[in-house]
């Protein structure tokens, strides 16, 4: 809430809060009584016990820190090759009409549908991975940049034309700044999809990483270990898409009211 | 010798199937150096085409537009134009938005900030420089626009309806000092409205042109010296025989469509 006003007090807050407990409580309830199975469901307190078990004894700290690097490079270089490659479209429209009916199939392609072929080329460690993360970010940021840009007011252009801006001049100050919103949807679509794409990609085949944690816990049978496992991905994940709202909102919120 | 020459110019469109539609049936106006000429008429007569064709940001079907001796090949610096709705950058500053002719120029920032000033004074924008666009209201918006066409010192100005988004009271304001500055630089202008009074109370010349396919139906000269008052008679009464001008000639050419 960001509003100077008091917060009201909401019946409709202490219904959902109510609502979770209780949740949780039968949760707690039906899997310590044995009403439904161990294998089936964990208990939040077993769900506590895994999680501070998994942290305290070094487990997941090595596999943690591969997925954030797998994230972060693969991620990174979807979005500079993304933006970079947007721009260049925008200042070379006829690269565009070349290139746009190839990425335009490889994005068709359902990009888990490439895994084996990535694992047989790059193996079953970092680099297939970083490549599969790329796949899945990079065309959802190279669109949005292109669309961004195409959606540049002709009174923009205008400006620019009069003061006798020259093609480059023109893309960096004009287009590319008021295609930011646009770039920045992408960024954030991509960061939620490139997450999806680092589990996966480690579920199915890795030695390393919180998806290959998840997958060997399943094995096991260690369902509080896969309870505890997804809370700590879908953090990641919600918090990596702030991370780049925050980013965002640096970039633009002088001009724009975030 | 005129500073904007339009010399028998034309254009021409293709409609969506491929047929010809005529915008500009044919125009032929001189306007001299220092002067202050308004174009009105009806809506959608081709008053913003023609503004667009002398700024070069149109090519013409036919015909040619000099500014002096020189021909209009395309936009130009020399070509100062202040658009509909003002057109700022919105992630720019003001001070940003007026410099921005001068930042694609590459001139020296010194120079930049000492213009800067001279102009923020001029437009009555001290105090909003660091502004964003998003901030001010439309009229302050309107006078960066003003700013930022004139800091580049152009030859000509054309402005393109550049108060119809003001409200009544703000457009009052701006053209008095619209009026302000052009007594002060003498800059040849070219001003496109649909409102007949501001038309008459700016202007050393008015040009009527008619419904598609435009021509110049009418041109009046308002012989009143500066600062005029608007409910002075002579005013009025050019504006009145504007108004009724305007519908002759709509009368004339609705005809075909109306029944």
């Amino acid at each position: 809430m960001k509003s100077g006003k008091k917060k009201e007090f909401n019946y409709i807050n202490v219904l959902q809060i109510l609502t979770l407990a209780a949740l949780l409580l039968y949760m707690q309830i039906a899997v310590s009584k044995g009403i439904i199975s161990k294998v089936f469901l964990a208990s939040p307190s077993d769900i506590v016990k895994e999680g501070i078990k998994i942290i305290t004894d070094g487990t997941l700290l090595p596999h943690f820190l591969v997925s954030v690097e797998e994230i972060l490079v693969g991620y990174g270089i979807a979005a500079v090759a993304g933006i970079g490659v947007g721009i260049l479209w925008t200042l070379f429209p006829k690269l565009e009409e070349y290139l746009n009916v190839f990425c335009a199939a490889i994005m068709a392609i359902p990009k888990v549908a490439i895994l084996p072929l990535l694992v047989l080329w790059f193996g079953i460690g970092f680099v297939s991975k970083v490549v599969l993360i790329f796949l899945f970010s990079f065309f959802t940021i190279l669109y949005s940049t292109v669309t961004g840009a195409k959606e540049c007011k002709a009174s923009y252009h205008k400006v620019a034309m009069v003061f006798e801006a020259s093609r480059v001049q023109k893309v960096f100050t004009v287009v590319l700044p008021s295609a930011l919103p646009t770039i920045f949807t992408g960024l954030r679509l991509a960061a939620a999809t490139a997450f999806t794409g680092v589990v996966f990609s480690e579920m199915q085949s890795a030695k390393a990483g919180v998806g290959y944690l998840l997958s060997e816990a399943q094995g096991l049978l260690n369902t509080p270990r896969v309870f505890f496992l997804i809370i700590l991905i879908t953090i990641m994940s919600v918090l990596f898409v702030k991370f780049i709202s925050l980013i965002e909102y640096s970039v633009c919120h002088k001009w724009r009211k975030l | 010798m005129p500073k904007i020459q339009i010399k028998n110019v034309n254009k021409t469109y293709e409609d969506p199937d491929g047929n010809p539609v005529d915008a500009i049936d044919i125009i032929n106006l001189d306007i001299e150096d220092g002067e202050f000429v308004s174009i009105v008429g009806p809506s959608g007569c081709g008053k913003s085409t023609l503004v667009e064709i002398v700024a070069g940001l149109q090519k013409q079907t036919k015909g040619e537009v000099f500014i002096g001796d020189n021909p209009v090949t395309g936009p130009s610096r020399e070509i100062g134009v202040v658009f509909q709705d003002a057109a700022l950058f919105p992630w720019k500053t003001v001070k940003k938005n007026i410099l921005y002719g001068m930042e694609i120029a590459r001139i020296p920032e010194s120079e930049q900030e000492e213009k800067l000033q001279q102009y923020l004074d001029l437009m009555n924008l001290k105090g909003f420089e660091n502004k964003y666009p998003s901030q001010l209201s439309g009229g302050m918006r309107q006078r960066a626009g003003i700013a930022r066409a004139l800091i580049m010192n152009p030859k000509v100005t054309l402005m393109d309806e550049p108060f119809s988004a003001v409200d009544h009271l703000t457009k009052c304001t701006l053209q008095e000092e619209l009026v302000r500055i052009h007594q002060k630089e003498k800059k040849t202008v070219l001003f496109v409205t649909h409102d007949i009074n501001e038309a008459v109370f700016l202007s050393d010349r008015v040009i009527l042109l008619s419904p598609r396919p435009s021509v110049i139906q009418k041109e009046y000269r308002i012989n009143a010296p500066h600062p005029r008052s608007r409910t002075d008679d002579y005013l009025v009464h050019v504006a009145s025989e504007i108004v009724a001008d305007i519908s002759r000639g709509a009368i004339t050419q609705d005809s075909d469509y109306i029944i």
